[in-house]
């Protein structure tokens, strides 16, 4: 028995010289933190936690370097230290996101930053934070319902409808349409589907076969994309309220832009291709980088200059064609992405 | 003091400590925004009932899973079983609309219990009718039981009444934005489950059939009632888990608990429970889920790299098994020795 105790208490410190080791890891991630100990406390400066849905997810990790740039120049220009601590979950679950949110306030942090998962889960989080002091804003996914001060982020109904809207002209007018619509459980999501069917009922030569849900991966995505195709073959038009199956390349090869014309949300440096090709000849980009960037800017305002800021701050979509694909690429590797194509920063 | 060190917690415990006393020298210390006192990041008492709340409800149903695994089984849809519970209880409450706190409490209780229970009882008769091993049985009924939650819910996030939230939210005297009844909750499932398990008959049938099923069989056990029975109280903990999880957060998913399951086996396991069965405890396998919940909390709270989280738990895990399955090589060495 005595071997046994032994053997177990050599293995949970190993655990803990593992989480040790594992320190050292990332620089790069973590280079504007300061460390542990000597973290920006409350009154000297700024420290705002960052939760965004799933750190898994491209559109957040451009949502953080717009936040570290944000804070980089802000810090400069108030004289204050900002620090962005990145507490985002690796996959989504508004429960981890409640929890964060508390440990957030226990670690002292200046104010939280959150693209909520789960509203229903995360409001009583962001109310005791809001009352223990630490202001909360949200972007992207709104919590309506809690004490946050402000969001940051599309009308998600109107997204929906330029989606369709702008859908509805490629196929001429008529059709059969699918949405793609990711997880069914995320409020802007469903507002954003809300939108698509709210405008087809514009266009009376379209119908809608149906609503399509999937984990929010790019395979994941794509998969469900080619069932409902074999499935519904009359199927000419895909409303996409989120880019999901466009970060891969399936469906340039899988889906024939002669028949089939797709409108997504989002237009990251993978899914250009899909504009050039002709088979999303229309992304409605959302320009992720300023959910940081703005975020910070808004944050900074409210804590640090006591100023006031609008409940709702609105983000403008940007409408990315064959046309414009140059500037976008170039504006994308700007916001620092480093995978755009070389083809289309050549563009004009 | 010596009874104490012999005992099985004692490595986890100390274990915890250390890693407590780590993370309370490097974490660093705020300025407290609302008295300006001086505090540290780690040792307040907000962070440490945070990590106990945060550890209470993959504890909860580490309980009722070891007893799984102690009998030779494993329960994989524990998650499931959550997440059913939860979006059942809330259309329920939802349903039956505006009633009295009390009524609604017990009403609530009931429905989360009712459903983990019925949900174990299943994966039970199915193990012992089919003849088909738990693994199989309840890798099945995980996705059956999400997508019945899916289907009920049509995937929304459905809000609970606020006076369950105002019961698991409830601060007990300890003052504001300290909610100590998820840990308490925890502490008692504990209790509960170490007294099943190492003072009842039924606890040390549990004991028998996973050490050795053909002897217990040949010595008169019915074992068809004891493994029904195991499955029963994972589905159980798992109904209280989802009652306190869906209170204490204030609404109900079908994807809440989403890959739960793997941290109530890594708790288990991390916990000195053998996958072989006849070995664990209950203890232990809250002890295993702080110690996981804190590994979480120091990667965060002294800024590493929180991508390492995932491998971190796995190789903890890994660690744990194969250390356990190493120490029983030598004990059954040891005991050969000795017997010659």
């Amino acid at each position: 028995m005595r071997i046994r105790r032994a053997m177990r208490l050599t293995a949970t410190l190993a655990i803990c010289g593992l989480i040790a080791a594992c320190g050292g890891g990332d620089k790069g991630a973590t280079a504007d933190r300061a460390p542990a100990g000597t973290s920006a406390p409350a009154g000297r400066g700024l420290k705002i936690a960052m939760i965004a849905k799933a750190s898994t997810n491209p559109v957040f990790l451009s949502a953080r370097t717009g936040a570290e740039a944000a804070a980089k120049e802000l810090s400069q220009k108030h004289g204050i230290p900002i620090e962005i601590a990145w507490l985002t979950p690796p996959a989504e679950d508004g429960q981890v996101q409640a929890q964060r949110i508390a440990q957030a306030v226990n670690e002292g942090a200046s104010a939280v930053l959150i693209s909520c998962s789960d509203a229903g889960k995360v409001t009583g989080a962001i109310n005791d934070a809001v009352g223990r002091g630490v202001p909360v804003m949200t972007f992207d996914s709104d919590a309506p319902q809690s004490s946050r001060f402000a969001f940051y982020g599309v009308d998600d109904i109107k997204t929906g409808e330029a989606v369709m809207r702008e859908l509805a002209p490629l196929m001429g007018g008529k059709g059969k349409v699918a949405i793609l619509a990711g997880n069914q459980n995320a409020p802007n999501l469903r507002s954003r589907v809300a939108g698509v069917k709210q405008e087809a009922t514009k266009y009376p030569g379209i119908s809608i076969v149906d609503t399509f849900y999937h984990i929010e991966t790019p395979q994941d995505a794509a998969a469900e994309v080619i069932r409902v195709q074999n499935a519904y073959p009359e199927v000419s038009g895909w409303a996409m309220i989120g880019g999901w199956p466009l970060f891969t390349q399936t469906l340039l090869t899988d889906l024939d832009p002669k028949k089939v014309k797709i409108v997504a949300v989002d237009a990251l440096p993978a899914e250009l291709a899909y504009v050039e090709k002709g088979l999303a000849p229309v992304l409605l980009a959302q320009p992720t980088y300023k959910w940081g960037y703005v975020s910070v800017e808004k944050i900074v305002e409210k804590v640090h200059l006591k100023q006031d800021v609008p409940q709702i701050i609105p983000m403008e979509l940007v409408k990315v064609t064959k046309e414009n694909l140059g500037t976008w690429a170039r504006q994308l590797k700007d916001w620092g992405f480093t995978d755009v194509p070389d083809a289309y920063l050549k563009q004009p | 003091m010596r009874k104490i060190l012999a005992s099985e917690q004692a490595g986890l415990v100390l274990v915890i400590f250390i890693l407590g006393i780590l993370l309370t020298a490097l974490a660093g210390s705020h300025l407290d925004r609302l008295t300006g006192a001086e505090v540290n990041n780690f040792l307040n008492s907000y962070t440490l009932i945070q990590t106990a709340t945060d550890a209470s409800f993959f504890a909860i149903m580490a309980v009722g899973a070891t007893i799984v695994v102690i009998s030779g089984g494993i329960d994989l849809s524990v998650g499931s079983i959550y997440a059913l519970a939860g979006v059942t209880m809330a259309l329920a409450l939802r349903a039956l609309g505006p009633m009295g706190p009390v009524t609604t409490f017990m009403i609530g209780l009931v429905i989360a219990l009712g459903i983990g229970i019925a949900c174990g009882a299943l994966n039970g008769l199915m193990v012992v009718g089919l003849r088909v091993h738990p693994f199989v049985i309840t890798l099945g009924t995980m996705w059956i039981l999400r997508g019945v939650a899916f289907v009920a819910s049509h995937a929304e996030s459905i809000l609970v009444p606020p006076v369950l939230t105002r019961v698991a939210k409830a601060s007990l005297g300890m003052g504001s934005s300290l909610y100590p009844v998820p840990m308490l909750t925890m502490i008692v499932v504990t209790a509960v489950g170490a007294v099943y398990l190492s003072r009842t008959v039924m606890g040390r049938h549990v004991f028998a059939i996973g050490g050795n099923a053909e002897a217990s069989r040949f010595s008169g056990l019915r074992l068809w009632r004891i493994q029904i029975g195991v499955f029963v109280i994972s589905g159980l903990t798992a109904g209280l888990a989802a009652f306190m999880g869906a209170s204490f957060y204030g609404s109900a998913s079908c994807v809440d608990a989403t890959g739960y399951e793997l941290y109530v086996i890594a708790s288990a396991v991390v916990g000195g429970a053998s996958l072989a069965g006849g070995k664990g405890s209950a203890i232990n396998a809250m002890l295993g889920a702080v110690l996981i919940v804190l590994i979480r909390q120091s990667i965060r709270t002294l800024h590493f790299d929180q991508n390492y989280e995932w491998i971190i738990i796995g190789c903890a895990t890994i660690i744990a098994v194969v250390l356990d399955r190493t120490s029983a090589s030598f004990t059954a060495r040891r005991l050969a020795r000795a017997a010659k």
